[in-house]
Protein backbone atom coordinates (compact mmCIF):
# COMPACT_ATOMS: atom_id res chain seq x y z
CA UNK A 1 0.00 0.00 0.00
CA UNK A 2 1.77 3.09 -1.20
CA UNK A 3 1.63 6.18 -3.28
CA UNK A 4 4.01 6.19 -6.23
CA UNK A 5 4.55 9.29 -8.32
CA UNK A 6 3.46 8.41 -11.84
CA UNK A 7 1.58 9.50 -14.90
CA UNK A 8 -1.36 7.10 -14.99
CA UNK A 9 -1.05 4.61 -17.84
CA UNK A 10 -4.75 4.94 -18.66
CA UNK A 11 -4.17 8.69 -19.06
CA UNK A 12 -1.47 8.05 -21.67
CA UNK A 13 -3.93 5.94 -23.63
CA UNK A 14 -6.60 8.63 -23.23
CA UNK A 15 -4.19 11.25 -24.61
CA UNK A 16 -4.14 9.24 -27.82
CA UNK A 17 -7.92 9.06 -27.93
CA UNK A 18 -8.34 12.79 -27.28
CA UNK A 19 -10.21 12.27 -24.02
CA UNK A 20 -8.85 15.17 -21.97
CA UNK A 21 -9.04 18.89 -22.69
CA UNK A 22 -6.75 21.07 -20.58
CA UNK A 23 -7.83 24.36 -22.17
CA UNK A 24 -8.40 27.13 -19.65
CA UNK A 25 -12.08 28.04 -19.02
CA UNK A 26 -13.59 25.99 -21.86
CA UNK A 27 -11.75 22.72 -21.18
CA UNK A 28 -12.52 19.89 -18.77
CA UNK A 29 -12.58 20.35 -15.00
CA UNK A 30 -9.63 18.75 -13.26
CA UNK A 31 -9.48 18.18 -9.53
CA UNK A 32 -6.78 17.34 -7.02
CA UNK A 33 -7.68 15.00 -4.17
CA UNK A 34 -5.31 14.27 -1.29
CA UNK A 35 -4.50 10.88 0.18
CA UNK A 36 -2.93 9.35 3.25
CA UNK A 37 -1.14 6.11 3.93
CA UNK A 38 -0.91 4.04 7.11
CA UNK A 39 -4.64 4.16 7.71
CA UNK A 40 -4.64 7.96 7.79
CA UNK A 41 -7.42 8.32 5.24
CA UNK A 42 -11.05 8.80 6.22
CA UNK A 43 -12.53 5.72 7.91
CA UNK A 44 -8.92 4.59 8.57
CA UNK A 45 -8.34 3.71 4.92
CA UNK A 46 -4.99 3.66 3.13
CA UNK A 47 -4.31 4.88 -0.39
CA UNK A 48 -2.69 2.91 -3.18
CA UNK A 49 -1.95 5.22 -6.10
CA UNK A 50 0.38 4.92 -9.06
CA UNK A 51 0.65 4.21 -12.75
CA UNK A 52 -2.13 1.62 -12.60
CA UNK A 53 -4.69 4.03 -11.07
CA UNK A 54 -7.45 4.61 -13.60
CA UNK A 55 -9.94 6.82 -11.73
CA UNK A 56 -10.58 8.84 -8.58
CA UNK A 57 -11.08 6.68 -5.51
CA UNK A 58 -12.30 7.52 -2.03
CA UNK A 59 -10.07 4.85 -0.47
CA UNK A 60 -7.34 6.56 1.49
CA UNK A 61 -8.59 10.06 0.75
CA UNK A 62 -8.17 12.47 3.64
CA UNK A 63 -11.31 13.69 5.39
CA UNK A 64 -12.87 17.09 4.77
CA UNK A 65 -11.29 19.84 6.85
CA UNK A 66 -11.32 23.62 6.52
CA UNK A 67 -11.76 24.49 2.86
CA UNK A 68 -10.77 20.95 1.77
CA UNK A 69 -13.86 18.90 0.89
CA UNK A 70 -13.68 15.22 -0.01
CA UNK A 71 -13.35 14.84 -3.75
CA UNK A 72 -10.63 17.47 -3.67
CA UNK A 73 -10.14 21.00 -4.88
CA UNK A 74 -10.81 22.24 -8.39
CA UNK A 75 -7.68 23.07 -10.36
CA UNK A 76 -7.38 26.04 -12.67
CA UNK A 77 -6.11 24.83 -16.04
CA UNK A 78 -3.42 26.68 -17.91
CA UNK A 79 -3.96 26.21 -21.64
CA UNK A 80 -1.31 23.86 -23.08
CA UNK A 81 1.50 25.43 -25.04
CA UNK A 82 4.93 24.45 -26.32
CA UNK A 83 8.55 25.49 -26.14
CA UNK A 84 10.95 24.08 -28.67
CA UNK A 85 9.76 20.54 -29.30
CA UNK A 86 8.14 20.04 -25.88
CA UNK A 87 4.42 20.57 -25.27
CA UNK A 88 3.28 21.16 -21.70
CA UNK A 89 0.42 22.21 -19.50
CA UNK A 90 0.20 23.60 -15.98
CA UNK A 91 -2.26 24.33 -13.17
CA UNK A 92 -2.47 27.28 -10.81
CA UNK A 93 -1.28 26.57 -7.27
CA UNK A 94 -3.96 25.22 -4.97
CA UNK A 95 -4.45 26.13 -1.28
CA UNK A 96 -6.74 24.84 1.42
CA UNK A 97 -7.10 27.06 4.47
CA UNK A 98 -8.02 26.45 8.12
CA UNK A 99 -7.38 22.79 7.39
CA UNK A 100 -6.11 19.99 9.59
CA UNK A 101 -4.72 17.50 7.09
CA UNK A 102 -1.97 14.91 6.93
CA UNK A 103 -1.41 13.76 3.36
CA UNK A 104 1.26 11.69 1.65
CA UNK A 105 0.19 12.32 -1.91
CA UNK A 106 -2.50 13.38 -4.31
CA UNK A 107 -4.36 12.36 -7.44
CA UNK A 108 -5.16 14.69 -10.32
CA UNK A 109 -8.29 13.54 -12.12
CA UNK A 110 -10.77 14.71 -14.73
CA UNK A 111 -14.10 15.29 -13.01
CA UNK A 112 -15.77 16.18 -16.32
CA UNK A 113 -15.05 12.75 -17.75
CA UNK A 114 -15.97 9.95 -15.30
CA UNK A 115 -13.26 11.03 -12.81
CA UNK A 116 -10.56 9.53 -15.03
CA UNK A 117 -7.12 9.61 -13.42
CA UNK A 118 -4.35 11.82 -14.80
CA UNK A 119 -1.42 11.54 -12.42
CA UNK A 120 -0.52 10.31 -8.96
CA UNK A 121 1.69 12.64 -6.94
CA UNK A 122 3.95 11.50 -4.12
CA UNK A 123 4.81 14.25 -1.62
CA UNK A 124 7.87 12.24 -0.51
CA UNK A 125 6.80 12.35 3.14
CA UNK A 126 3.68 13.02 5.17
CA UNK A 127 2.81 16.71 4.98
CA UNK A 128 0.69 18.14 7.78
CA UNK A 129 -1.22 21.33 8.40
CA UNK A 130 -2.96 21.88 11.72
CA UNK A 131 -5.71 24.48 11.56
CA UNK A 132 -3.56 26.09 8.91
CA UNK A 133 -2.90 26.35 5.20
CA UNK A 134 -2.04 23.40 2.96
CA UNK A 135 -0.60 24.64 -0.34
CA UNK A 136 0.30 22.59 -3.40
CA UNK A 137 2.63 24.53 -5.68
CA UNK A 138 2.97 23.33 -9.26
CA UNK A 139 6.36 23.56 -10.94
CA UNK A 140 7.32 26.36 -13.29
CA UNK A 141 5.42 26.05 -16.56
CA UNK A 142 8.26 25.47 -18.96
CA UNK A 143 9.63 22.68 -21.13
CA UNK A 144 11.94 21.40 -18.36
CA UNK A 145 9.71 21.56 -15.29
CA UNK A 146 5.97 21.74 -16.09
CA UNK A 147 3.70 19.25 -14.39
CA UNK A 148 2.66 17.48 -17.61
CA UNK A 149 5.06 17.46 -20.54
CA UNK A 150 5.28 15.64 -23.83
CA UNK A 151 8.92 15.86 -24.79
CA UNK B 1 10.10 0.67 -38.90
CA UNK B 2 9.70 4.25 -37.72
CA UNK B 3 10.09 4.87 -33.99
CA UNK B 4 9.76 8.20 -32.18
CA UNK B 5 11.05 8.74 -28.65
CA UNK B 6 8.51 11.15 -27.18
CA UNK B 7 7.96 10.51 -23.48
CA UNK B 8 5.09 11.90 -21.45
CA UNK B 9 6.76 13.37 -18.37
CA UNK B 10 5.37 14.26 -14.96
CA UNK B 11 6.87 17.14 -12.96
CA UNK B 12 7.08 17.30 -9.18
CA UNK B 13 4.95 19.50 -6.93
CA UNK B 14 6.06 21.43 -3.87
CA UNK B 15 3.95 21.30 -0.70
CA UNK B 16 3.95 24.07 1.91
CA UNK B 17 1.94 23.85 5.11
CA UNK B 18 1.33 25.92 8.22
CA UNK B 19 -0.14 25.42 11.69
CA UNK B 20 -2.56 27.66 13.52
CA UNK B 21 -3.03 30.20 10.73
CA UNK B 22 -1.86 30.97 7.23
CA UNK B 23 1.55 30.74 5.62
CA UNK B 24 4.23 33.11 6.92
CA UNK B 25 5.82 35.83 4.81
CA UNK B 26 8.96 33.66 4.64
CA UNK B 27 6.96 30.71 3.25
CA UNK B 28 5.15 32.85 0.68
CA UNK B 29 8.51 34.33 -0.33
CA UNK B 30 9.89 30.83 -0.80
CA UNK B 31 6.92 29.88 -3.01
CA UNK B 32 7.43 33.03 -5.08
CA UNK B 33 11.17 32.44 -5.44
CA UNK B 34 10.57 28.91 -6.70
CA UNK B 35 8.60 30.43 -9.57
CA UNK B 36 10.91 33.38 -10.20
CA UNK B 37 14.34 31.82 -10.37
CA UNK B 38 15.98 28.41 -10.41
CA UNK B 39 19.74 27.87 -10.36
CA UNK B 40 20.98 24.99 -12.45
CA UNK B 41 23.03 22.45 -10.54
CA UNK B 42 25.11 21.92 -13.65
CA UNK B 43 26.01 25.59 -14.16
CA UNK B 44 29.71 26.51 -13.87
CA UNK B 45 30.58 27.31 -10.19
CA UNK B 46 31.32 31.00 -10.84
CA UNK B 47 27.98 31.54 -12.57
CA UNK B 48 26.19 29.49 -9.93
CA UNK B 49 27.68 31.62 -7.12
CA UNK B 50 26.76 34.83 -8.91
CA UNK B 51 23.23 33.55 -9.50
CA UNK B 52 22.90 32.59 -5.83
CA UNK B 53 23.82 36.12 -4.73
CA UNK B 54 21.35 37.60 -7.21
CA UNK B 55 18.65 35.18 -6.01
CA UNK B 56 19.31 36.17 -2.40
CA UNK B 57 18.92 39.87 -3.26
CA UNK B 58 15.66 39.25 -5.11
CA UNK B 59 14.43 37.15 -2.17
CA UNK B 60 15.01 40.04 0.26
CA UNK B 61 13.04 42.42 -1.97
CA UNK B 62 10.15 39.97 -2.41
CA UNK B 63 10.04 39.29 1.34
CA UNK B 64 10.02 43.01 2.15
CA UNK B 65 7.07 43.73 -0.12
CA UNK B 66 5.11 40.66 1.00
CA UNK B 67 5.53 41.82 4.61
CA UNK B 68 4.51 45.34 3.60
CA UNK B 69 1.42 44.04 1.76
CA UNK B 70 0.37 41.97 4.79
CA UNK B 71 0.86 44.94 7.14
CA UNK B 72 -1.04 47.34 4.88
CA UNK B 73 -3.89 44.82 4.47
CA UNK B 74 -4.14 44.47 8.25
CA UNK B 75 -4.16 48.25 8.59
CA UNK B 76 -7.05 48.50 6.13
CA UNK B 77 -9.01 45.74 7.91
CA UNK B 78 -8.36 47.32 11.32
CA UNK B 79 -9.51 50.73 10.07
CA UNK B 80 -12.72 49.23 8.64
CA UNK B 81 -13.37 47.52 12.00
CA UNK B 82 -12.71 50.76 13.85
CA UNK B 83 -15.20 52.59 11.63
CA UNK B 84 -17.82 49.92 12.39
CA UNK B 85 -17.25 50.36 16.13
CA UNK B 86 -15.23 47.19 16.69
CA UNK B 87 -12.19 48.87 18.21
CA UNK B 88 -11.13 45.87 20.34
CA UNK B 89 -11.13 43.60 17.29
CA UNK B 90 -9.28 46.30 15.36
CA UNK B 91 -6.57 46.35 18.04
CA UNK B 92 -6.27 42.57 17.84
CA UNK B 93 -5.79 42.72 14.07
CA UNK B 94 -3.18 45.49 14.42
CA UNK B 95 -1.17 43.38 16.90
CA UNK B 96 -0.97 40.26 14.65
Amino acid sequence: MAITQAMCTSFKVELLTGTHDFTNSTGDTFKLAMYAIGGGGKSSTTATLGASTTAFTTTGEVASSGTYATGGGTLTNVTPTSSGTTAFTDFADLSFTTATITARGALIYNSTDSNKAVAALDFGADKTSTAGTFTIQFPTADASNAIIRIA
Amino acid sequence: MISVDSPVVLGGVNVMTSDDGGLSAEQVTELAMDKIMKISETAPPAIRDQAAVFRSNIQKVVYHYIELARREERATIARRMDKLGNSEMADLVRRI
